[in-house]
């Protein structure tokens, strides 16, 4: 559903905007520091939990088998014993939501730090070397943004296989130029400030320039977007796997109980509701986070 | 014919173009424009040549007597497909050849010949026909939703970053939390449902909102968009058909209706749809005017407006508003990718036949050379309308020409 670049793009205008229109926002200091305690909460909540149902299984109390059928349980709805209900034929939801996490982290995850380190490493060095790697990257950046994010993603999926390694490279493609694009116009600025000038004139070294003076500057837009990021992949990622078009299906990823409860919706609506309530806190607290760390760390962006 | 009246209004809006920005620029973003288009379509080409397969499979189809590549016609033909089809098939797309030759062949086709190809290789559908079917489906839908999306963003976004300037009523804050667990309480006890619960607690916080006023309304809608933008579409699309199509009888899963079958009919099979679609787009539009409006509020021209003695509703509409509805229409056209997104998803949900859920199907029987051309549409459609408003916004705003500069 979304394009990942221009969201991120928006977004980041946006909070620069923010930021200048309002420099002494004072008021509401306290309560947003609650929130983004909240935001952080649910975040190490989600994944401490989808971790220990990796690590220890069904071993755990109200974690199952999340392909186990129980009779007695057919469409029940949320009770004590099955927090999530149970789905057409008495699985427990609960237990496939923290299985699903597994695939839906996990790909968020490498997505972002894949794109991180080849996109960021791109934008940085095509924004300060300028000259051709520059008009290169960019060119590159433009050519993958202008098909729309998911129309590639199925694309690529579908004309290779749908496993997990091909869901992870088509997400990666994508995230690669969006974030490419976003430290570029970082490094831009940075690289125009006063003690990057200071350092070339002394006679330091290029590439040294680059890792001493111009990337811990860049580093906390890195950061920021790489929540943004994450948030943005889980909800592509989702949607894939909503149309069937993810990692394939004895695999259960969080758009795949979605997709097969609107099957019966009429008598599983909780099997939506949940994994979607999880879903959006998630991505929520994502966005949350990034856009609260893009504020305090006080960045201007104007890369739209 | 109605190439010819594209062409001809593209003529156009380039002549003015080069009229009024100058030559030299228009020609580096036209120009720049062309090479991206031509670099996407071939990426795709090449992308499909890659789906040859294994070397088991390309020594299987050698024993078969077809082309070690013939793969993609396979798929497309399907298993029961006779060795001379295959073959013809190989021969139409010049699979044998390399990848610039693949490449030729499907450009020629398609801007030579003006041949879109077919829509479902085996049964010799043409795409051109699918899309006079299909296209005016996405297209009332995705104009409907850009209204919605607009008739939502605009006044919300100009009223709350009226309201980040000013002190709001007198009236306790803790009523909104106190307020909603109240509704709650009382919605739960008498039996509501949980969707009906949900609507009158967002009904609720925006009355109080309106009522309140000030920078804390203002929060409380960048908070509300804010969480609209983290909400994907499909959960959305699904939650409103859940609520509005399955739980109650307010809207009819019957499908499309066009123009000619009357007005109502035609609105009443669209329109939640539309407002799905219209939802997700809202909050990328009501966070960027709020944000562009609050700063134009800011400028020296407004504070000369105000001590001229002009209204508020003058100022806002005329002197702020003017400026950042710019942004405002670049962001129109960088949302074309976004729409199509979500009109793959909302088609899908709303069993809506429109070109999104032709691709879904074409997806699922690997229809590979139909998707080709379509991917490739969508994006010249992209890049020429950003193109266009790009130097239109050049055009109208030399502040920019100067910037790039």
């Amino acid at each position: 559903m979304t394009n990942v670049a221009q969201e991120i793009a928006i977004e980041s205008q946006h909070a620069a905007e923010a930021q200048a229109a309002s420099p002494a926002d004072k008021g509401g200091g306290k309560k947003r520091n609650a929130v983004f305690g909240l935001a952080v909460g649910w975040l190490v909540f989600v994944v401490v939990l989808v971790g220990l149902g990796w690590i220890f299984g069904d071993s755990l109390p109200l974690l199952r088998d999340p392909k186990e059928i129980q009779t007695d349980a057919v469409f029940a709805g949320p009770s004590w014993q099955y927090p999530f209900g149970n789905a057409s034929f008495g699985e427990d939801i609960f237990s496939q939501v923290v299985a699903g996490g597994r695939i839906s982290l996990r790909i968020a995850a490498i997505v972002t730090f894949l794109g991180i380190v080849i996109g960021g490493g791109m934008g940085l060095i095509a924004g300060y070397y300028r000259g051709v790697i520059d008009s290169l990257v960019r060119l590159v950046i433009n050519v993958t943004l202008s098909v729309p994010a998911l129309l590639l993603v199925i694309f690529i999926v579908t004309i290779r296989s749908q496993s997990e390694k091909w869901v992870i490279i088509a997400l990666t493609l994508l995230a690669i130029p969006a974030l490419a694009r976003i430290v570029r116009a970082s490094t831009l600025q940075v690289a125009d400030r006063e003690f990057v000038k200071a350092a070339e004139v002394v006679g330091v070294k290029r590439s040294k320039i680059l890792l001493r003076e111009v990337l811990p500057n860049v580093m906390p837009t890195l950061i920021s977007f790489a929540f943004l990021t994450t948030g943005i992949i889980i909800v592509v990622e989702s949607t894939l796997s909503f149309l069937g078009l993810s990692v394939e299906s004895p695999a259960i990823t969080w758009g795949s109980i979605i997709s097969e409860g609107r099957n019966k919706f009429a008598d599983t609506p909780h099997m939506v509701a949940f994994p979607s309530l999880v879903i959006f806190l998630t991505v929520l607290s994502l966005n949350f986070v990034g856009d609260q760390l893009l504020k305090r760390f006080d960045i201007r962006e104007a890369s739209l | 014919m109605i190439l010819i009246l594209i062409i001809i209004a593209l003529v156009a809006i380039v002549g003015w173009i080069v009229y009024s920005a100058g030559p030299k620029f228009a020609l580096t973003r036209f120009g720049g424009a062309i090479v991206v288009l031509v670099l996407v379509t071939f990426g795709v080409s090449a992308m499909l040549s890659f789906t040859s397969g294994e070397e088991s499979t390309r020594q299987a189809l050698e024993e078969l007597g077809v082309s070690r590549n013939a793969q993609p016609c396979v798929t497309a033909l399907g298993t029961g497909a006779s060795v001379e089809n295959v073959n013809a098939c190989v021969e139409d797309r010049g699979l044998d050849r390399n990848v610039f030759a693949q490449y030729y062949v499907w450009a020629k086709q398609l801007v030579w010949e003006q041949d879109l190809g077919l829509a479902f290789y085996k049964n010799g559908e043409l795409l051109s026909d699918t899309m006079e079917q299909r296209l005016p489906r996405t297209a009332w839908l995705f104009l409907y939703s850009q209204l919605t999306a607009l008739v939502l963003a605009v006044p919300l976004g100009i009223w709350s970053a009226y309201q980040a300037g000013r002190s709001g009523r007198r009236f306790p804050s803790w009523a909104l939390p106190v307020g909603i667990a109240l509704l709650l309480l009382l919605g739960f006890f008498s039996g509501f449902r949980l969707t009906s619960l949900f609507a009158l607690v967002i009904a609720f916080a925006a009355l109080y909102s309106i009522f309140k006023g000030g920078k804390m309304a203002d929060n409380n809608t960048n908070f509300l968009a804010f969480a609209l933008l983290s909400i994907p579409v499909f959960v959305l699309g699904e939650t409103l058909r859940y609520a509005l199509a399955i739980e109650r009888d307010i809207y009819q899963l019957t499908g499309y209706e066009p123009w000619s079958n009357g007005a109502a009919n035609h609105i009443k099979s669209i329109w939640l749809p539309a407002i799905v679609l219209g939802l997700a787009a809202t909050p990328v539009y009501l966070r960027l005017l709020r944000a562009d409006m609050i700063q134009n509020l800011q400028q020296d021209f407004v504070s000369v407006a105000k001590a001229k003695g002009l209204s508020n509703t003058h100022i806002l509409l005329r002197h702020v508003l003017r400026p950042s509805t710019v942004t405002l229409i670049t962001v129109l056209g960088l949302n074309i990718a976004q729409l199509v997104n979500g009109a793959i998803v909302v088609e899908f949900i709303y069993d809506l036949d429109g070109m999104g859920s032709y691709l879904i199907q074409a997806f699922a029987r690997r229809e590979f050379f139909a998707v080709q051309t379509i991917v490739a549409l969508v994006a010249a459609l992209f890049i020429l309308t950003n193109t266009v408003i790009d130097v239109l916004y050049t055009a109208v705003d030399p502040r920019v020409k100067a910037d790039a500069e």
